[in-house]
C-alpha cells in the first residue's frame, strides 16, 4: 500500500496498527498464562493475568480514541476507512478474549482447592493450545495482510467446537464417576466454555480482517455445530 | 448498455440501476491538439445525481462542458463520439443549441448572478424562452425560489439586486434561475466549493430534494460531498474514465487501484 500525501496520516493509522498487534499479543499472552495457571495451580501466574486485563482495557480505550479522532480529523476512505472501523470492532473483541481469560484465572484458587486438577484437564490443555495457536495466528496472518490465512483460520474455529464436545463430555464423565469432582469439575466446564468464547471471538476478528483487507464479506454461514446442546444445555 | 463498454474501464454497468438520460459513448474530446477526453462510454440514469471526481485537469469539468456543448462558446475545441440525450445526439450539428441548454441547465462554481434584481434574475431567463403574463411569471419566480429554498429569505426584497445577496443566497438564486427554465438536466461545477458549510449544506439538500425531479450531475473535489449527495460516481483520472460504480462501493471499495489511491489521499 502506498503512502498518503500527508505523512501524518499514515503515522495516525500505523498507532492503530501498532496497538491491534500489542492488543493481540496480549490478548495471546493471557490466554496462554491463563491456562498455564490453571493447570498448573499457578496463582501468582493467575493474578498476573489478571492485571493484565487492565492494561487490555486501556489499550482498547486508547485505540477507541485514535480511531475517532482519525476519522474526525481525516476522514478515512475505502481501505482506510474499513482498517479504521475494522480495527475498532476487532479491538472489542480482543478486549473481550481479555476478559475470559481473566475469568478462567480467577477461577484458579477454587479449582485448586478441591482437587488436583492435572487429572481432569488432559483434554482441556489440548483444547488451550488450539486456541492459543488461532489467538496468536489471527493478528499475525492480519499483520501478513494473508486473506486467504484468515478465512481458513476462520474455518479452523470448528476444531475447537469439536473439542469443546469432547471436554464437555469428558468432565461428565468424571462428575458422573465421584460426586466430588463435581465443584472442580464445574468449574474446568466454564473455562472450557471461556475457550470456545474466545474461539469465536477470533473467527469475529478473522471475519473482520478478511474485510479490512479485501472489502468484501466471508460467507455468513460457517458450519457449526454444538453437539453438547444435544445432551445438555451449553453453559 | 454495457455492450458498448470499453474493456479497459471498470464500468459496473449492472450496478448503475435507472433508465438512462445521458448515455456517453466513445466521447474524445480536443483542445486544440491537446485530447482532453479519451474514448468516455458511460450512462447517466435520470432522476438521480451522479458525481465526476478525480484531480485538477482530469477532464472532469471538460466532459461536463460537453453535455450542453458550452465548449463551442470556446475556438478550437472539438467533440467526436456521441452524447446522447434522451436517444439524440447532442453534438449533431443540427441540434438547435438554445433548446438544448433550455434542456440541461449549468450552475458554475463562483455564483454568476446577473447585475439585475433577484425577480429579474430569474424572469429574464424564463423570457427568452416563453411569452407568459405578469402573474404567471410571478408564479413561475416564487417556484423556482421556494424550489431553490431560497423565497422565505428573499420574498420581501424581490427587487433589491442580485447582488447583494451572500455567497451561499447567490448560488441558490443562480439553481433557481436554473430550475425557472424547467430543465431536464442540471449540471453543477463545484457548485459550493466556495461557500461556508451551512450554506454547503443548504446546497446539498436542494440537490438531495431536486433529484425527484431532475438528472443531476455534479463535479466535485469534495470527496465527503460526492458521497454524501450522489448515487453514482465516475473517477477520471488524465482525461480517461477509470471507474464508475455505485457511491457506496467507490467510497468503501472501489475496484480500480488508482480510484483508492485517489480517494484515500495517496496519489502521485
Amino acid at each position: 500500500m502506498g503512502e498518503h500525501t500527508v505523512a501524518s496520516f499514515d503515522e495516525d493509522l500505523g498507532q492503530i496498527s501498532r496497538l491491534i498487534r500489542d492488543m493481540g499479543d496480549l490478548a495471546g499472552s493471557m490466554v496462554g498464562g491463563a491456562t498455564k495457571a490453571l493447570l498448573n495451580s499457578d496463582n501468582a501466574l493467575a493474578q498476573r493475568v489478571v492485571s493484565d486485563d487492565a492494561i487490555m482495557d486501556a489499550r482498547q480505550r486508547e485505540l477507541d480514541d485514535r480511531a475517532i479522532t482519525l476519522i474526525a480529523k481525516r476522514q478515512p476512505m475505502a481501505d482506510d476507512l474499513r482498517h479504521v472501523v475494522g480495527s475498532i470492532r476487532m479491538a472489542g473483541d480482543l478486549e473481550r478474549i481479555g476478559d475470559l481469560a481473566k475469568n478462567i484465572a480467577k477461577r484458579v484458587g477454587t479449582v485448586g482447592l478441591s482437587v488436583t486438577p492435572r487429572d481432569l484437564s488432559h483434554s482441556i490443555d489440548a483444547m488451550a493450545q488450539l486456541v492459543l495457536i488461532q489467538v496468536q495466528g489471527v493478528i499475525e496472518e492480519y499483520t501478513a495482510r494473508d486473506a486467504a490465512a484468515l478465512a481458513k483460520l476462520r474455518a479452523d474455529d470448528e476444531r475447537i467446537d469439536v473439542k469443546y464436545t469432547s471436554v464437555f463430555r469428558e468432565l461428565l464423565t468424571y462428575m458422573m464417576e465421584d460426586p466430588r469432582n463435581i465443584t472442580a469439575c464445574t468449574h474446568l466446564l466454564f473455562c472450557a466454555k471461556n475457550l470456545e468464547r474466545i474461539g469465536d471471538h477470533v473467527t469475529n476478528i478473522a471475519e473482520n480482517a478478511y474485510y479490512v483487507l479485501t472489502g468484501t464479506q466471508l460467507p455468513a454461514n460457517r458450519p457449526k455445530q454444538d453437539e453438547t446442546a444435544m445432551s445438555a444445555p451449553a453453559a | 448498455m454495457s455492450q458498448m463498454l470499453s474493456p479497459d474501464m471498470t464500468i459496473a454497468a449492472e450496478a448503475i440501476a435507472g433508465k438512462a438520460k445521458i448515455e456517453v459513448k466513445n466521447l474524445n474530446f480536443y483542445y486544440g491538439q491537446s485530447k482532453a477526453l479519451k474514448d468516455i462510454t458511460l450512462s447517466l440514469p435520470e432522476r438521480s445525481v451522479t458525481a465526476f471526481i478525480g484531480p485538477s485537469g482530469c477532464g472532469k469539468s471538460t466532459l461536463l462542458r460537453v453535455f450542453n456543448r458550452i465548449y463551442e462558446l470556446y475556438p478550437k475545441q472539438t467533440a467526436e463520439g456521441q452524447v446522447l440525450l434522451d436517444g439524440q445526439n447532442v453534438l449533431d450539428r443540427s441540434q438547435d443549441l438554445n433548446l438544448l441548454r433550455t434542456k440541461i441547465g449549468m450552475v458554475f462554481q463562483k455564483p454568476t448572478p446577473f447585475p439585475m434584481s433577484i425577480y429579474e434574475n430569474i424572469a429574464f431567463g424564463v423570457r427568452l424562452y416563453e411569452k407568459i403574463s405578469k402573474s404567471e411569471m410571478d408564479g413561475r419566480v416564487e417556484q423556482a425560489l421556494k424550489r431553490a429554498a431560497l423565497w422565505t429569505e428573499v420574498k420581501d426584497k424581490l427587487n433589491a439586486s442580485g447582488l447583494s445577496l451572500s455567497g451561499g443566497q447567490q448560488q441558490r438564486l443562480c439553481i433557481a434561475r436554473t430550475v425557472a427554465v424547467k430543465p431536464e438536466v442540471i449540471l453543477l461545477d463545484e457548485p459550493a466549493s466556495a461557500l461556508d458549510p451551512l450554506s454547503t449544506a443548504k446546497i446539498e439538500e436542494l440537490i438531495d430534494e431536486l433529484q425527484a425531479d431532475y438528472t443531476i450531475v455534479i463535479v466535485t473535489h469534495n470527496m465527503q460531498q460526492a458521497a454524501r449527495v450522489s448515487k453514482q460516481t465516475a473517477f477520471m483520472y488524465l482525461g480517461e474514465l477509470v471507474e464508475f460504480d455505485r457511491t457506496e462501493k467507490i467510497f468503501t471499495s472501489p475496484r480500480e487501484k488508482r480510484t483508492q489511491d485517489y480517494i484515500t489521499g495517496r496519489f502521485g
